[in-house]
């Protein structure tokens, strides 16, 4: 039979020490917010809310360590280490062992026997070191989460006995008393709109104990209360949260995050404690930044009262039931905080999603080179993560493209929407498209880090015919194809027929005569015919139109201004859209001849036939404009009705300044 | 009753003529009429009527006198070369969007940036021989007599089509920049069609010219500071 000899001296014992260890806030950024249980989506500080935990996106790992602020403190601190990992789409499970999460009490006792001072004592040690967690997501908005953690509660009692035959005090072996408490939380996470997070966490559902403590230990029993803790978090804008809790147990947090650009993150918080002790009883303040695969976070502490949190306390005040969490009480010292986590795995939710494609327009293979760099269409994404991340679109049309096209990554905040433009990089085969069909065009968006793709669009793409043109002037110049080797072949053959004749024009005219003999050689070879669908949205490319011998206006035109080009003479477009009647639009050619407008009368002394206007180089030259429709009367009518026309619809009619007409230079 | 209808056809044509179009009134001398693009220049008779696309010339001793839109009187003396289509006002806005033309290649497209230039003509191509016969500027004559023909523009009030003919000729015809009175008339046409700002910008190009006297300065100085002051600069 161990008893504690009665009569021993107590002399004043009055002063309780502290070990601290840790809290199971092994998160830095749960530790800088404070209000952390709205917010939590991973394996960091994942018992504050479990049902944050659907939110992992394969195995998520988190480690935490810190450095306690006081007297004596012996550096670095391992707190714990957490593993999470989702099994099912909507199913994740999580483990945390945190070997520094504990407390340890010493209870002196001092007294003096024969003169000799002797201390003896209790010491009572809380730690809870392991916890685990399951969530699941209820819908997109709603996920509950389960979490169990085992308290351990121990009280080793220190004896001594007086033998009475040695007259000597023996140590006899400590009683210990231990209790372990598992305890059932369980928690709500809910997102009623994309900028609002409610949760709900039942701490102490169940309680499991195993163990008892002596009547005269069971002071030192921590509080079994059931308490309610509520949180909200609020995005006020794309990089800034605001969250707050509230708990039964009379205490509250309210914290704000700002994500940067860059993954860069800045928190603080403040505890608020309605025991007595300071209303505010804690500040914290930390950083984070993340980068792909991992994130790190440092956060710090700081209480307002250091009354208890220095490593001693008075006997008297010591009260372990008021503990209702190892988390933060009152004994919880200031601390720096660091917590590294890291992603891995294969398997990953979507971070962004599509809201809708849009094609902006069909694929004119003539045009088709526009697209590498004007958009084909654009796809409107989401970030629906809670983290910033790097979103690019690929678009991609089988058989017609090689690869897909990526855009430019553009970066993204939490719940940011955004549009991305669409390009596309077609390869030849789309100049062999006989007839317009429709294509399926793909459209992927993917967030960094990525390895597919978070989301897939089909939409559909009109590829049209390869001679199909939309009717703008300014997709006319795309059939303009100088360098195509049957034109190449054609000025050649008709210059070197015409070498003597070149070889006496004037300097400054070559370029006149040449457009001249070209012309007249070209007239002479071609018919005009209307289109075949009878539409003006069919075109020929130049070199069908020479095989042919034959086209209409927009093929006439083509085929010159191509010639043109080939030998080095730049052309324009007059696109006339006559207000009166649109249906009448018409567009024929302007050539620049190169020559000084101080020379103009060496092509004609009637100036109303030519124009004088700017070149590529910015240098005023006389242009010629040229109706192709007439070309079969000559190079002189064609000009004749060209420059007619032009001073008609611009100098009468002032068609450039009104915008029904139009110059689009072919270059 | 065939009478009677030759009758008002032409009363109603000697309406027309006279409430619409510009006509000849008077000739006197050498006069001729261009039409259109053509380049050979015709004769011309009392009571014709002149088409927009028409240009008129008078000779040594020509003298006409027109009747736009049967009241505007408009005396040609010797020596000019008007185009119809200039005896006209443009509004301010037209003015400007001409200017504007004239100054950069607004007429043309200009690609955005975000849109790849596709060089379709990229072939270079150097001299292959060297010329046989140099060109010729143009007769300096002719320049002359269109800008007679500006000037008529100007005193009629037409200072719109003025401005604009003037550069146009100043173009073809740099020699005749060299004169003060030309360079000047510009700014004064382009003072007169309220465009302040231009007439200010070409006021300030005629002052930095080395070649003017004293009392041209002054002139060209005071415009400036006139105009200056009204702009509140």
């Amino acid at each position: 039979m161990v008893r504690i000899l009665g009569y021993i001296l107590i002399l004043g014992v009055s002063v309780v020490e502290l070990k601290t260890y840790s809290q199971s806030l092994f998160s830095s950024r749960a530790m800088g917010i404070g209000a952390y249980a709205p917010l939590v989506n991973d394996t960091r500080s994942f018992t504050e809310n479990p049902a944050g935990i659907v939110h992992i996106r394969d195995w998520d790992l988190s480690i935490g360590t810190y450095i306690p602020a006081i007297r004596g403190s012996q550096g670095f601190v391992f707190q714990g280490v957490g593993l999470g990992k989702k099994i099912l789409d909507d199913l994740a499970v999580a483990i945390q062992y945190s070997q520094g999460s504990a407390m340890e009490f010493g209870l002196p006792i001092a007294f003096s026997l024969e003169a000799v001072p002797v201390s003896v004592g209790k010491r009572i040690n809380y730690d809870e070191p392991f916890a685990a967690a399951i969530g699941y997501r209820l819908s997109n908005r709603v996920s509950v989460g389960l979490s169990g953690r085992i308290t351990r509660q121990k009280i080793t009692d220190v004896q001594y006995q007086y033998d009475t035959l040695s007259l000597r005090f023996r140590q006899l072996p400590d009683n210990v008393s231990e209790v372990n408490v598992t305890s059932i939380d369980v928690g709500v996470q809910w997102k009623p709109f994309d900028v609002l997070s409610l949760s709900v966490v039942r701490r102490g559902l169940a309680r499991f104990e195993n163990g008892s403590f002596p009547d005269d230990l069971e002071s030192y029993k921590l509080s079994n209360r059931r308490f309610l803790d509520l949180g909200a978090s609020v995005r006020l804008r794309t990089n800034i949260t605001m969250s707050a809790q509230y708990s039964t147990a009379q205490t509250g947090s309210l914290g704000v995050e700002w994500l940067s650009g860059n993954d860069f993150a800045l928190r603080t918080g403040v505890y608020m404690n309605n025991d007595g002790s300071p209303f505010v009883s804690a500040v914290g303040a930390g950083v984070g930044w993340g980068y792909k695969f991992f994130s790190v976070d440092i956060a710090y502490l700081k209480f307002t009262s250091q009354k208890d949190r220095q490593g001693t306390s008075l006997v008297e005040q010591f009260d372990p039931s008021s503990i209702t969490s190892i988390d933060l009480n009152r004994y919880t010292s200031d601390r720096v905080q660091f917590s590294l986590k890291v992603v891995f795995g294969n398997v990953r939710t979507s971070l962004v999603t599509i809201g809708g494609v849009e094609i902006l327009e069909g694929v004119y293979p003539s045009a088709y080179e526009a697209f590498a760099t004007r958009p084909i269409g654009r796809v409107r994404v989401k970030n629906i993560s809670d983290q910033p991340i790097d979103v690019r679109a690929r678009f991609y049309v089988e058989k017609y493209m090689d690869s897909p096209t990526e855009s430019q990554p553009v970066y993204m905040l939490p719940g940011e929407e955004k549009e991305l433009p669409l390009t596309a990089i077609f390869n030849e085969k789309v100049k062999g498209v006989e007839q317009m069909m429709v294509r399926e065009g793909n459209v992927y968006v993917s967030a960094t880090p990525a390895e597919e793709y978070d989301d897939k669009y089909a939409a559909r793409v009109v590829i049209h015919g390869k001679h199909d043109w939309d009717g703008s002037v300014y997709s006319l110049r795309y059939f303009v194809t100088p360098e195509d080797p049957s034109i190449l072949r054609y000025t050649r053959d008709v210059l070197l027929q015409h070498k003597d004749s070149l070889g006496n024009v004037s300097a400054g005219l070559e370029d006149f005569q040449k457009a001249r003999v070209l012309f007249n050689a070209f007239a002479g070879k071609l018919v005009y015919v209307s289109d075949p669908k009878q539409s003006a949205d069919y075109v020929q490319y130049p070199s069908e139109t020479l095989q042919l011998q034959g086209g209409d206006c927009d093929d006439m035109t083509t085929c010159f201004s191509s010639l043109l080009n080939s030998v080095g003479i730049s052309t324009a477009f007059v696109d006339v859209v006559p207000p009166e009647d649109s249906s009448k639009s018409h567009v024929y050619l302007l050539f620049d001849t190169g020559l000084d407008p101080r020379f103009g009368n060496s092509i004609s002394p009637n100036a109303k036939r030519y124009i004088t206007r700017k070149n590529q180089k910015g240098i005023e030259t006389i242009w010629i404009p040229i109706e192709t429709t007439v070309m079969t009367r000559g190079f002189e009518a064609a000009w004749s009705q060209g420059a007619q026309e032009y001073f008609d619809d611009v100098e009468i009619g002032l068609g450039l300044i009104k915008g029904w007409v139009k110059i689009v230079d072919v270059y | 009753m065939k009478k009677v209808l030759s009758i008002l056809m032409i009363v109603g044509a000697m309406f027309m003529a006279k409430g619409e179009g510009i006509v000849l009134k008077k000739v006197s001398g050498d006069v001729h009429v261009r039409h259109g693009v053509a380049e050979v220049w015709t004769k011309i008779a009392v009571g014709d009527v002149l088409k927009p696309d028409d240009t008129m010339k008078t000779g040594e001793k020509g003298l006409a006198l027109l009747v736009v839109n049967g009241g505007k009187r408009i005396s040609l003396p010797p020596e000019v070369i008007v185009d119809v289509s200039d005896i006209r006002d443009l509004t301010q806005e037209e003015l400007m969007l001409k200017l504007t033309m004239e100054k950069v290649r607004a007429s043309s497209y200009q690609w955005k940036n975000d849109e790849m230039n596709v060089p379709n003509a990229k072939i270079v191509h150097g001299a292959d021989r060297t010329p046989t016969q140099p060109l010729t500027e143009n007769q300096l004559e002719i320049g002359r007599f269109e800008w007679n023909g500006t000037k008529v523009l100007y005193d009629n009030g037409y200072y719109s089509t003025s401005a604009l003919k003037a550069m146009d000729v100043l173009r073809r015809y740099p020699p005749l920049g060299e004169k003060f009175e030309n360079r000047l008339l510009i700014a004064q046409a382009l003072e007169r069609a309220n465009l302040r700002g231009e007439a200010l910008s070409e006021y300030v190009a005629l002052s930095q010219s080395e070649k003017l006297t004293g009392e041209q300065h002054d002139l060209v100085k005071s415009r400036v500071n006139q105009l200056r002051k009204q702009a509140g600069r």
